[in-house]
């Protein structure tokens, strides 16, 4: 078994690792590159406007580096001393606080706003966002984002289906999976189509990233994704329930057709002597009389 | 030829009133205690009736005892295989209920009771729980066919009589009854030992005792289903089986088990005898006619050189062939052929014999008189009111032949001695009754003595045990030889 081999089927355990093992010694444009796209493309892109956070072209002429490079360090700390424009980015941002990300540093934040300005220069910036289309969605879109959803049509990069570990409602039977979260309002809370589709683009949760972060969706899978999501949501549909309550009648239901086949399997089970036999005279005597 | 010996019973059923003296001594001595409150290591049941626990001979439904199964003996209720299937849960228990629920009386409450204008009573409670019950069945409910309608006439004996037979055991001139004792039979082919996963039970090399082993049981409870009379217990205080013991402390010492030793009727006999047990497998597996002939011709002749060399090179001790000699079972079983063994057909190869009760003869109504069909009240053994096959289903395997020669030879040892004391019959009536039941004068005397003048030593001839030597079966005594002295078998234990 050759070393990549192994890494490929053990890898979760080391890229984890590997995530802060690396980010401190970024010290390479192309890193810094590499670094955006995984950590920051989800919320912010540069010249393509506002997704979570705030377009990020021409960020350096806003605000003085000094402040951005302290921001970066940690968003919350800027928030809890009250910096006015951090708040008012909190404000911007409908209360979304930037997380801190792992293994910033002052050394890598200066590369990552040299590379933004260098970027935001680019009549067409490679972080201008995903472009997906502005059309409609149409019913069409609509049952291929289930398709793509259940896993009834594959991924095109290999990911697993979202049904694995997401629910929505409208999954049917049994629902999907609970180890992610329930769906069905997911189109509201990551604000709308283009947020979301960004979202989907580079997911940011740990999970997520890990999964995605080789498999990405594409922009013609994303766009049904989105259809679909937006149609559950705006149906006002609450969280799925009804998978679980499915799985409780359905268990109730196996539970008693187990027990009916066991009835017959062993009906001529010893049950009991004594009392049938009195059971049969008191009839017989009854009977007689009646 | 593999010669053993085995302690052997034989119970006269003409002599038994059904006191149920022997029960008494045996649930004072064994089964007092909290969890065996339900057993009735020896119980007395009436016949016809269904018995303790309730149809115990119906083994459609307890699956107790072997089955013959293209020429191989098997247990009826398990397997080696059905073992691994069970063994949390052995199907064809008896339930308490057919048992009974053992009960107590609140007694305190006769004295503790406020003053009132009525007499205080006693409520049963239940011994298992506590708590009032209302009494339904008890060890001994169909006793002189109470509520024969429920018990007497579902007895699974019934099944081999025309209806014609049934309505006339039933009906009021015409009924008969008599008792059945019933203790463990210490089968030779036990279907207890065989059945246990744990290898608890076993049967005792020197006498040929069944016993559990209380340290392996692990209640299981295969016995319980396996024993087809249904003298396997289980404890359900201590979680393990239990068992008539044959009272082998009180044998040790040279006294009669406590149910022999109480016995009003005097009907019960011990002694040894000698069996091989090279052929247990072979007779057990016989067909059903042959099986009461087989398992006589495995009891051996005590007085046989051969036999007595045999028993000799087994390590059986000579006090032991020599009280075999005088055995009052050899004499009712080998010799007279008069003790027969109860539901041979379960082929466990029971070791307890029976002499088949004589019943009285048919009556018949004719106007406000009784009368009976036959003069002969005791003796038209054709004209009983049990029909021979009912008495054939219990000891004869099915065989009345072998029930009749039993009753005819004690019917012609009846009128042999009317004729010489009463003096009312003929003698030359009664010699020739003699000889067509296969009995001399001599032998007709020698019945009515151990029948009717049997002294204490004639009914149990109990062997030295010999325990000294029998230990050695099991372990080296010269292993403990500079370990004697003071110590402890097992070693102390204190606290929790
Ligand atoms: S009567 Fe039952 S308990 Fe006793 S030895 Fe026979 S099979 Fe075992
Ligand atoms: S003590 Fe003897 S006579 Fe009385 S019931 Fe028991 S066996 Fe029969």
């Amino acid at each position: 078994m050759t070393f990549k081999l192994l890494l490929h089927r053990i890898g979760p355990a080391f890229y984890i690792p590997l995530i802060f093992i690396a980010g401190p010694i970024v010290a390479h444009a192309q890193e810094a590159v590499d670094f955006f796209r995984g950590n920051c493309t989800s919320c912010h892109t540069i010249g393509g406007g506002r997704l979570t956070g705030p377009d990020l072209k021409d960020v350096t002429q806003k605000k003085d580096r000094a402040w951005l490079v302290q921001f970066l360090q940690s968003p919350q700390a800027m928030i809890d001393k009250g910096d006015p424009y951090a708040l008012k980015l909190k404000e911007e941002a409908r209360d979304v606080v930037m997380p801190n990300i792992n293994g910033m540093t002052p050394a890598l934040a200066e590369l990552l706003l040299t590379m933004i300005e260098a970027e935001s220069k680019l009549p067409k910036s490679q972080f201008a966002g995903l472009q997906i289309s502005d059309r409609p969605f149409t019913q069409h879109d609509i049952e291929l984002g289930k398709a793509l959803f259940m896993g009834d049509k594959r991924l095109a990069n290999g990911g697993p289906p979202c049904v694995t570990c997401h629910t929505f409602n409208g999954a049917g039977g049994f629902g999907g999976g609970h180890l992610g979260p329930d769906l069905s309002r997911a189109y509201e809370r990551l604000q709308g189509r283009k947020a979301m589709g960004a979202w989907l683009y580079a997911p940011a949760t740990p999970t997520m990233s890990l999964t995605f972060s080789k498999k990405a969706l594409k922009a013609e899978e994303i766009l049904p994704l989105l259809a679909l999501f937006e149609d559950t949501a705006r149906s006002g549909a609450e969280d799925n329930r009804t998978g679980l309550a499915g799985f409780f009648a359905m268990g109730f239901l196996v539970a008693i057709l187990l027990l009916a086949l066991f009835a017959v399997i062993w009906k001529a089970r010893f049950r009991a002597v004594r009392d049938p036999l009195v059971q049969m005279s008191a009839r017989k005597v009854l009977g007689g009389r009646s | 030829m593999d010669v053993r010996a085995q302690m052997s019973m034989v119970f006269h059923l003409d002599k038994c009133i059904g006191c149920h003296t022997c029960s008494i001594a045996c649930k004072n001595i064994w089964t007092d205690r909290k969890g065996t409150e339900y057993m009735w290591w020896n119980n007395v049941e009436t016949k016809p009736g269904t018995g303790y626990p309730t149809a115990w001979e119906d083994q459609e439904k307890y699956h107790g005892g072997w089955v013959v199964e293209d020429g191989n003996l098997h247990l009826r209720s398990t397997s080696k295989t059905q073992t691994v299937f069970n063994i949390f849960h052995n199907p064809h228990q008896p339930s308490m209920d057919d048992y009974y629920e053992p009960w107590t009386y609140d007694y305190q409450h006769l004295f503790n009771a406020p003053e009132g204008p009525d007499q205080p009573t006693a409520v049963p409670l239940s011994m298992v729980t506590g708590d009032l019950i209302q009494i339904k069945a008890g060890p001994n409910w169909d006793d002189d066919m109470g509520g024969s309608p429920v018990y007497a006439e579902n007895d699974p004996n019934l099944a081999k009589l025309n209806p014609e037979q049934r309505a006339q055991m039933f009906a009021v001139q015409r009924l008969m009854f008599f008792y059945l004792p019933r203790i463990c039979n210490h089968c030779l082919n036990p279907a207890c030992v065989a059945s246990c996963p744990s290898g608890a039970l076993h049967k005792r090399g020197e006498d040929g005792i069944v016993l559990v082993d209380q340290k392996r049981c692990r209640g299981w409870r295969a016995c319980i289903a396996a024993c087809p009379y249904k003298k396997m217990y289980y404890n359900w205080q201590t979680g393990k089986s239990e068992k008539c013991i044959l009272c082998y402390p009180r044998l040790e010492t040279g006294q009669a088990p406590a149910c022999f030793h109480s016995c009003v009727g005097r009907i019960r006999y011990l002694g040894v005898v000698l069996y091989d047990a090279e052929r247990i497998r072979e007779v057990a597996g016989l067909p059903q006619d042959e099986l009461i002939e087989a398992q006589r011709s495995l009891i051996l002749d005590p007085h046989d050189p051969a036999v007595m060399a045999a028993a000799r090179h087994n390590g059986v001790h000579d006090a032991v062939v020599e009280s075999a000699q005088k055995s009052p079972t050899y004499r009712f079983v080998k010799d007279w052929k008069i003790a027969l063994p109860l539901h041979a057909e379960y082929r466990t190869l029971p070791m307890l014999f029976y002499v088949p009760p004589m019943a009285p003869v048919m009556a018949q109504k004719t106007g406000s008189t009784v009368d009976n069909i036959s003069d002969d009240l005791f003796h038209d053994i054709d004209e009983a009111r049990a029909p021979i096959e009912y008495m054939a289903s219990m000891f004869g395997a099915g065989n009345s032949g072998k029930v009749r020669y039993a009753l005819r030879k004690q019917k012609a040892v009846r009128w042999y001695r009317r004729a010489l004391t009463v003096g009312d019959v003929d003698m030359a009536t009664a010699e020739r009754m003699l000889r067509e039941a296969d009995c001399s004068p001599a032998e007709a005397d020698a019945i009515y003595r151990l029948t009717s003048l049997c002294t204490f030593e004639d009914r149990f001839v109990i062997p030295p045990m010999h325990r000294e030597q029998a230990v050695e079966m099991l372990e080296d005594p010269l292993a403990h030889k500079q370990g004697v002295g003071f110590g402890f078998m097992e070693g102390p234990r204190r606290g929790l």
